[in-house]
């Protein structure tokens, strides 16, 4: 039946119609990984036994409960995948990496313990760039993860398996983290939409660090609504984690089945920065880009030219705080309590953080840490003054499309030149969405909206409506 | 302009002991990445930061506290140790850490 093509809106309104059941749902979707994973290699651990009983549970309190347990549960019997550093309780988390294959966690992360209250099933773990280190999934220890629209390329990362999971309707939707461009490359090269929140609007508790102070889980799936529907579920305080905020978690859905208002964006105020479209790009990405902007102009949205801060140095700015970071949070894997020894490090892992070693050291902090983080203080308040006049910022979501398998290794930072676009909002904890725009040579475009901290709601309205009159997401790779 | 900046090979031996990562016959090219780094965001100095603090936590939160009880999340001892490799006598056995200790197992 291909249930597993279907979106999140879609699925619980068959559930809750009964036109079909969890356990078809998720028998699609593994189906469908194994018919394609043993080529593409998205997951890292498939749990379908477990699955299918999950499925079979929400199946019987569908039957008992009927439309009524969607509002208990609202991601009741929606199977999806996670990214493999969440820690799940049971299943073993390996972050990608050699240092932590093997490693069963003994408690759950916030995100999927609310996944799971909410009624949502996993389908296993996927691969990424291990411990997060990368954008384009090849650096995991264990093995690269195809594009699925080119399996000559990479998917980006470091979400890839989670990216690619879905671009392949493996699951119904996923679950990335990013500290900058981690979920928002992939789901560009992919085409599907990834939303990074705001840092500290979800919680980091059992979430494998990468740089703390970035550091935000989110969601991949195959529409702006569907990620609505996840943010609903993930967002908010936490207790376990005290760098959740407390600003008030809002309803983010809001779509209207019928809208006949023609111009659903009007009285918002987008910012082109002149700066994001200036730097190098793939050619005929940047008229793609365009072609988006005059979509939302359409809408009723007002395109308004604002200057941001050349780009560039966010490049610099993140690359010494994501390494100082990186230093720190990877200091604990000494192999005595859980894992593999120090010995399995691979050569990313050791070059961020001995680098991070480097510029935290005594004589070098306040050349290089403290200066980053001066320069961050300016990176804020440059996207401050920009927001006194516009509600969102559009820009490209990436340089370029898709690159080959090997590319990344061409550059010192060449995760760092292809997040370059999505450094300066991640550096300064707003928020951000990815959302396919257009193909280029048969490879996804992607357009990012960036919005107000905490502003989800504005940004996946845009997103949305933007999504109702164009069908790129909608398109779907042809599988071998 | 500044003076371009040398990660040397006795450098990365010094980093790489302080971050406790074996890089076994791969110093140069940790030198050559390291040199090559630092120098590209030396541009940060193209940036004016006088008078300008640091930003370490962005949604501006300070001194979060937490209300007792903490969680009812807690994790049992069997759970806290599932996945230790050298167990003794009901702890945690590691490496001495004192000088001629380092190398003795448990």
């Amino acid at each position: 039946m291909n249930l597993n093509k279907l979106t999140i809106d879609e699925c619980i309104k068959g559930l809750k119609k009964k036109e079909f059941t969890s356990r078809e749902i998720t028998q699609d979707c593994l189906d469908q990984i194994s018919k394609y994973d043993s080529q593409i290699h998205a997951f890292i651990t498939v749990c379908g036994e477990r699955a299918i009983k999950e499925s079979e549970k929400a199946d019987e309190i569908i039957k008992k409960e009927g439309e009524q347990a969607f509002i208990r549960k609202p991601l009741l019997g929606i199977p999806y995948a996670c990214k493999d550093n969440y820690s799940t309780r049971g299943i073993e988390t390996t972050a990608g990496s050699e240092v932590l294959k093997g490693y069963i966690p003994p408690y759950e992360s916030t995100v999927t313990q609310r996944i799971m209250n909410a009624g949502g099933i996993l389908l296993g773990k996927t691969n990424m760039d291990a411990f997060a280190h990368g954008s384009s999934t090849e650096t995991s220890d264990f093995f690269k993860t195809k594009n699925a629209w080119n399996y000559d390329r990479v998917p980006g990362g470091s979400s890839g398996g989670s990216a690619v999971a879905v671009s392949a309707d493996m699951c119904i939707f996923s679950i990335g983290s990013e500290t900058a461009g981690s979920i928002r490359l992939p789901a560009s090269w992919c085409g599907v939409t990834g939303l990074k929140p705001t840092y500290g609007r979800v919680s980091r508790y059992g979430l494998i660090a990468m740089a703390s102070s970035t550091d935000s889980p989110g969601p991949l799936a195959k529409n702006a609504e569907d990620c609505s529907y996840i943010l609903n579920i993930i967002a908010g305080k936490d207790s376990c984690d005290a760098t959740t905020s407390t600003v008030s978690v809002e309803n983010y859905i809001s779509f209207n089945e019928k809208n006949d208002n023609s111009k659903p964006l009007k009285g918002i105020r987008i910012g082109k920065p002149l700066s994001y479209f200036n730097i190098d790009m793939e050619e005929g990405y940047k008229e793609k880009v365009n072609e988006s902007l005059k979509v939302f102009s359409d809408l009723g949205a007002e395109i308004i030219d604002i200057d941001l801060l050349d780009p560039k140095y966010s490049i610099a700015v993140y690359t010494i705080i994501q390494r100082s970071e990186v230093s720190s949070n990877l200091g604990r894997y000494d192999g005595i309590r859980y894992g593999q020894g120090r010995d399995k490090f691979g050569f990313e892992a050791k070059k961020r953080a001995m680098l991070g070693t480097y510029t935290l050291s005594a004589g070098y902090y306040d050349a290089y840490y403290a200066k980053a983080q001066k320069v961050r203080t300016l990176i804020i308040n440059n996207f401050k003054e920009c927001f006194n006049k516009v509600d969102l910022i559009i820009g490209p979501s990436t340089p370029c499309t898709a690159m080959k398998f090997g590319e990344s290794d061409k550059s010192s930072m060449f995760g760092e030149l292809m997040d370059v676009l999505a450094e300066p909002s991640s550096i300064a904890g707003l928020c951000g969405i990815s959302i396919p725009c257009g193909f280029l040579n048969n490879l996804p475009v992607g357009v990012q909206l960036i919005g107000r901290m905490f502003e989800e709601k504005q940004l996946l309205y845009s997103a949305g409506e933007y999504q109702r009159v164009v069908n790129y997401h909608k398109e779907r790779p042809k599988l071998k | 302009m500044t003076k371009r900046i040398e990660i040397t090979k006795e450098e990365v031996i010094k980093i790489s002991k302080l971050a406790k990562m074996n890089v076994d016959g791969e110093e140069e090219r940790f030198a050559k990445l390291f040199t090559d780094t630092l120098n590209k965001i030396e541009i940060l100095n193209e940036l004016n930061t006088e008078n300008i603090e640091e930003t370490f936590q962005v949604t501006g939160l300070k001194n979060v506290y937490q209300e007792e009880p903490i969680d009812n999340r807690k994790l049992t001892k069997e759970e806290v140790f599932q996945n230790v490799k050298d167990k003794v006598k009901g702890l945690i056995s590691t490496k001495g850490v004192f000088s001629g200790e380092e190398n003795n197992e448990s």
